[in-house]
């Protein structure tokens, strides 16, 4: 079976610095999400794939042909660029009318299939107004609904959650997950763990321009936890709450914050160390007031995974 | 002609047609769109004020004719013409890759000279309306009691079809400009106010080398009195062969425009 996205052995360069370094991978249909750091090379992947650069070796390939200068492949797929960018003087609904008619769609049915997707993404009611006015969250909704408008196949989305609240963050995760569930190819970038998480089970590690793992969450959890973690619980009595961990064998290391409020516990098994902090709470009445992950940003598991 | 050929020429076309659509309206909205209507309303408001002047007196058969024609060399020609087709010909790449806007387009099914295209063709049209419709108030104003003269309206639409022949042409070559490089609209300024300007007043072929020499050729008559040295030293081409020029002028470059906007990697430039 042919794959839907396929990467073989891409490379791209930008003059001296190295975007993407011999990547191959094949998405079928489903929810793939793409996850890695800043820098990484996700944009880079996303765009040989969407035929908007060009190798410098490989191929990149929408359902078996090569995608640079392919037009008829662009009919059935969706992008949703990572820059903030837009045609700042006109409206929401004039921009997006105008991007279906692009696709050849007549005037009834584009104005039909912006309203739909204005709806998906719930702004409707602000349609009118010029895009030069949306905020951060509206403009980041519009970028989504552009690329779902014309009722593409292949969903390809660059970082659709930045800039979004936690209700419009869950309303895209769900409609994300529709659009999976209904049979099209989506690829969803990333570089929050919790987010892709949302989405999929179905991840791609990108890091420095190489693919550094594909497989389903519970395997890169895995990988992950073959490293320590670490896990900051600011309270009242962190010295209680370390006498209480003490004991406790999936805890590989504790130390206490500068000014001793705080305590950092060192763990290679995370969610159970996560699991036991609530009733230790309950049974001593420690007063917590924050309990953070320092390292629980992407770069740290990537670093750890790299053997910095 | 292979089929290959007749699909990508029809690519081509329906992509251009799309485009032209959208960016004529996007072109209407922009600000710089306002800002030319109302530079292009300066000949306009003066040829009114010339004639407020004349009011009083008896002005000479055909000073009005004469104005216009000094307008069409002084304003139109050599500023208004270049300083809107510079700045919407070159922007046909330029605010697409400065705007980061890029990506709606190429991820569409759109030929990428298509793209060029229909973006040409709109800013080619929005910049002749703007020219021509300044024009025809002007000569409407300066014309005045000779527009019952079949003469008269000759000169307009010859002056017309030179315009609209230089917007044609300079669009194009500042299409090209646009998609060949990053600071197309430094270039252009040189060239169109430089190069242009200088090279029309060189003696022999060497004026040749410049577009505005082909629409001069074709020009009804020069501007007379004090402005007629802008006419100075023009050794002008047959107007058949300057029409000839002109259209192989525009066609060479909005094809090399395609051509390149088809291979470049303007994300990759970044």
């Amino acid at each position: 079976m042919t794959a839907v996205l396929e990467a073989r052995h891409l490379s791209k360069w930008y003059g001296n610095v190295l975007g993407l370094s011999d990547v191959s991978l094949a998405l079928e249909p489903g929810i793939t999400g793409l996850l890695g750091p800043n820098g990484a090379g996700k944009s880079t992947l996303m765009k040989l794939l969407t035929g908007q650069m060009k190798p410098n070796l490989g191929q990149a390939l929408v359902r078996g042909e090569r995608v640079w200068n392919n037009i008829p492949l662009f009919r059935d797929i969706g992008f949703c660029p990572e820059a903030d960018a837009f045609y700042e003087e006109i409206s929401g609904w004039e921009f997006l009318t105008a991007l279906v008619r692009l696709h050849g769609i007549g005037r009834a049915e584009a104005a039909e299939r912006a309203e739909k997707a204005l709806g998906f993404v719930e702004l409707l009611a602000d349609k009118d107004r010029r895009i030069r006015g949306y905020s951060r969250g509206m403009r980041q909704r519009l970028k989504i609904a552009q690329a779902i408008a014309h009722d593409p196949a292949i969903i390809i989305l660059d970082e659709p959650l930045s800039g979004l609240d936690p209700l419009g963050k869950r309303k895209v995760i769900h409609l994300i997950r529709d659009y999976g569930r209904e049979g099209r190819t989506v690829l969803v970038s990333s570089h929050v763990l919790p987010e892709i998480e949302a989405m999929t089970l179905r991840v791609v590690l990108i890091h420095q321009g190489k693919i550094f793992a594909a497989g389903d969450i519970p395997y890169i959890r895995d990988l992950i936890e073959k490293h320590p973690h670490q896990i900051s619980v600011r309270c009242d009595r962190p010295r209680d709450l370390a006498a209480r961990f003490v004991g406790e064998e999936c805890v590989l290391n504790m130390s206490f914050g500068p000014e001793g409020r705080s305590l950092l516990l060192e763990t290679f098994k995370r969610d159970v160390v996560f699991g036991r902090l609530p009733g230790i709470i309950l049974e001593t009445g420690i007063r917590v007031e924050e309990i953070t992950s320092p390292d629980d940003n992407l770069q740290a598991v990537f670093d750890y995974l790299v053997g910095k | 002609m292979s089929p290959g050929d007749d699909a990508r020429k029809g690519w081509i076309r329906r992509s251009a047609g799309r485009v032209l659509g959208f960016f004529f309206f996007l072109g209407r909205r922009a600000k710089k769109t306002r800002v030319f209507v109302l530079i292009g309303l300066l000949p306009v408001i003066q040829a009114a004020a010339i004639k407020t002047s004349e009011l009083g007196r008896q002005a000479p058969a055909g000073e009005g004719l004469a104005i216009f024609s000094n307008f069409l060399m002084i304003f139109y020609l050599q500023f208004f013409l270049v300083i809107l087709t510079l700045f919407y010909g070159t922007s046909v790449a330029s605010e697409e890759t400065e705007g980061r806007t890029l990506p709606f387009l190429q991820t569409r099914p759109l030929s990428k000279p298509g793209i060029v295209l229909g973006k040409y063709a709109a800013y080619s049209l929005l910049t002749s309306l703007i020219v021509l419709v300044s024009l025809l108030a002007s000569f409407l104003i300066l014309a005045g009691g000779r527009l019952g003269s079949g003469a008269a309206w000759g000169i307009f639409l010859r002056s017309a079809a030179v315009l609209l022949l230089g917007v044609l042409s300079y669009t194009a070559f500042f299409t090209f400009l646009g998609v060949l490089m990053k600071r197309s609209l430094f270039v252009g300024l040189i060239f169109g106010f430089g190069w242009e300007s200088v090279i029309s007043f060189f003696p022999g072929s060497t004026q040749r080398f410049s577009i505005v020499h082909y629409l001069k050729s074709l020009l009804p008559s020069g501007p007379r009195g004090r402005f007629s040295f802008l006419m100075f030293r023009l050794e002008p081409t047959r107007p058949a062969l300057a029409l000839l020029a002109l259209v192989l002028i525009t066609a060479a470059f909005l094809g090399l425009a395609g051509l390149l906007f088809r291979w470049k990697e303007y994300l990759a430039e970044d």
